[in-house]
């Protein structure tokens, strides 16, 4: 995927910290959303995921720095972005005494939809509620509340979706779903942000992921370049008692950056550009080893080795 | 401004639809304004018309008028005529708190011009019962002696009422319980409606509130004008206790319900700035409970507070109660009871209103959604 100009944004953090009281949230952050795009937000609790959401709903302005939201300043003009953004929030703010089409109605209200009991029904049968839609919302599983809180971002048929871990705490198969829904979103042509802690589904939805920490952007690229950036991972699977040779064989080598023990043996994380095939042989030359294995590294082992090389 | 309405009527369908979730609650919150009626009430039934035997061994004709007398001397009498030994049986059993003998000779004695001893035994395991009778018994015989024109009763007040009318004081309690009402039941509701938003574990519903286009103070007047419907419901059953139970019947009645209307709106404005501030209904609801007493009786509840001290009416004025009480009182019984004008005391209670408004919609959109 070629750089995002900033025309195509649906979203633009240009040089953005925002401070609570001595901590620096976010730190002289720039990110572009492009338009019609899933773009994950990666980073442990604390990294500045949610202080971007908020940011970006205008919900208080940066200490510097600006954000733009199709063209419109989220700190200026806080309602009329928010007109355009939908929001499932890490809680589900749905309101458990009332049935799904009451928390619906209210929104509706809040948004101004027009028609909107005919939006509603839409909604509800869209993430496949509409046969309990005057039911309690307490009644409702984890799942189906999730599903709620995201058909209720949708009422307004906003062309930006803000999901703030919008998985956490379903189980599998209900996360398959709600992925299904969020790839659904992008195919009608909405930008999707969305801010998770699981690095498997940023990598199996997201088109273009931002690692954060402390409130700094460490990489921005598609899954793909960032897992090409990293170097390549050696899995050794060897007895315990050669476990500890083989390791200290790997520490020994300049192009290793970290090892990591494993139930099987050993594995190893190498520098950009080294030559897999060469460390490997350079091990069995010395030690026994059972097998082993030359691999891209995932999402998450990249995320560890730029943390750890921050 | 239609979209700010259409907010409200949200805020308001909202709440409403609580309401209806939540029936339990908000029947007990009504029968909670009756319930206070009875409280400010009982206040005026107990320590006066204490139960007390009256023992006339006087056969002659100035017994009666002692025990005329005595009837009329204080409200501190029940009088019950019984034979001394009923009455040193009830004394004994503990159901009445004195027995007043007028002696066999008391006619006879009276007649001629002696000193006649009246004999008293009282149960004094309560000073304050022990004070009432023992104060209303020489004001019996002072109001004897100058009915029958008895000599060396040489003084007598003469009343000039500066009202047209007396207030008795069940009626004036009554109409001050209608403010601790409006009080307690509007504040709580109030209160529970905004506390509900941060509550509920995954619920936190006040981010929705944040996260859109529309201006929270139109949700928030949407929910405390629910709120505030359901407490003026509660309210008019109160008021219509009072009006037909207790008789009293106000002398400007449109003034009542205009007072009335706005002082549970008012209050269910403070009610939502602590219910926002808490974020919890359970501390704020014991919270307002424990207000409202210190409130209500230091507002001039149980008389004017301008005749408790310099010091209690001062801080009288930072009772929300002592103004509830001047614009109602003037409206059901036509009393200036606080110095300043019934107007001044509204303006006042919308004072409060308006920063407990102010002070609700900031907590709302100063809060983090995290």
């Amino acid at each position: 995927m070629s750089e995002p100009r900033a025309v195509d944004a649906a979203i633009l953090v240009d040089d953005v910290t925002c401070r609570f009281g001595k901590r620096a949230a976010l730190d002289h952050l720039s990110l572009t959303v492009p338009r019609g795009t899933i773009v994950g937000l990666v980073g442990p609790n604390g990294a500045g995921k949610t202080t971007l959401i908020e940011l970006t709903c205008g919900l208080f302005p940066p200490a510097s720095g600006r954000i733009l939201v199709f063209g419109r300043d989220a700190a200026r003009q806080p309602r009329d972005v928010r007109a355009r953004i939908g929001v499932v929030p890490q809680e589900t703010a749905l309101y458990e005494d009332l049935s799904a089409w009451r928390n619906l109605r209210f929104a509706a209200a809040l948004y101004g939809v027009r028609d909107a009991d005919r939006r509603i029904a839409v909604l509800l049968d869209l993430v496949g509620l509409s046969e309990r839609a005057h039911e309690p919302v307490r009644a409702f599983s984890g799942g189906m509340q999730r599903r709620l809180a995201l058909a209720r971002a949708l009422l307004h048929d906003p062309a930006l979706l803000l999901l703030d871990e919008p998985t956490v705490g379903v189980d599998v198969e209900t996360r398959h779903q709600l992925w299904a829904h969020i790839r659904g979103l992008r195919a009608e042509g909405r930008t999707v942000l969305l801010a998770t802690n699981y690095l498997d589904e940023a990598e199996a939805l997201c088109d273009r992921v931002a690692i954060l920490r402390a409130g700094r952007l460490l990489a921005e690229d598609t899954p793909a370049a960032l897992i090409g950036r990293a170097g390549r991972c050696l899995d050794f699977v060897c007895t315990p008692s050669e476990r500890s040779r083989v390791a200290a064989l790997l520490r020994a080598r300049v192009d290793v950056l970290r090892l990591e023990e494993t139930p099987a043996g050993v594995t190893a994380y190498l520098a950009t550009g080294a030559a897999a095939e060469e460390v490997a042989r350079a091990v069995i030359a010395a030690t026994p080893v059972e097998s082993f294995r030359a691999r891209s590294p995932d999402l998450a082992e990249v995320f560890r080795a730029l943390e750890t090389a921050a | 401004m239609r979209e700010h309405l259409h907010v409200v009527r949200a805020g308001f369908c909202l709440e409403m639809a609580h309401a209806a979730a939540s029936r339990t609650f908000v029947l007990l919150t009504v029968l909670a304004a009756l319930n206070f009626l009875a409280l400010v009430t009982l206040f005026g039934l107990t320590g006066s018309y204490a139960p007390t035997a009256i023992v006339n061994l006087d056969a002659g004709p100035y017994g009666a008028a002692f025990v005329r007398a005595l009837e009329n001397a204080h409200h501190s009498f029940r009088l019950e005529p019984m034979s001394a030994a009923r009455a040193a049986a009830r004394l004994r059993a503990g159901t009445i708190v004195a027995a007043i003998v007028i002696p066999a000779d008391f006619s006879a004695g009276i007649a001629a011009g002696e000193q006649v001893p009246i004999d008293l035994t009282i149960d004094n395991v309560d000073v304050d019962l022990t004070d009432d009778v023992q104060r209303a018994l020489p004001s019996a015989i002072v109001a004897f002696g100058r009915d029958q024109h008895l000599p060396d009763i040489n003084v007598t007040a003469v009343e000039h009422d500066l009202l047209p009318r007396d207030t008795g004081y069940l009626p004036y309690l009554a109409v001050s319980g209608l403010a601790l009402d409006a009080l307690v039941i509007a504040g709580i509701l109030g209160a529970s409606a905004m506390a509900r938003e941060w509550e509920g574990g995954a619920a936190k519903t006040w981010k929705l509130w944040r996260l859109a286009p529309a201006d929270p103070a139109a949700v928030l007047a949407g929910k405390l004008l629910a709120m505030a419907a359901l407490a003026s419901l509660a309210l008019a059953v109160t008021a219509l206790v009072v009006i037909a139970g207790y008789r009293i019947v106000p002398r400007r009645p449109l003034e009542l319900v205009v007072g009335l209307l706005a002082c549970v709106a008012i209050f269910t404005c403070l009610g939502g700035l602590l219910g926002a501030l808490a974020r919890r209904t359970q501390p704020v609801v014991p919270l307002l409970f424990g207000l409202a007493m210190p409130f209500y009786l230091g507002s001039g509840a149980l008389e004017p507070a301008r005749f408790d001290g310099e010091l209690v009416w001062r801080l009288a004025h930072l009772s929300p109660c002592y103004y509830a009480v001047g614009v109602l009182q003037e409206a059901v019984h036509g009393l200036r009871v606080t110095p300043e004008s019934p107007r001044f005391d509204l303006v006042a209670l919308l004072v409060l209103a308006a920063v407990s408004l102010i002070g609700t919609r900031l907590a709302i959109v100063r809060g983090r959604i995290r």
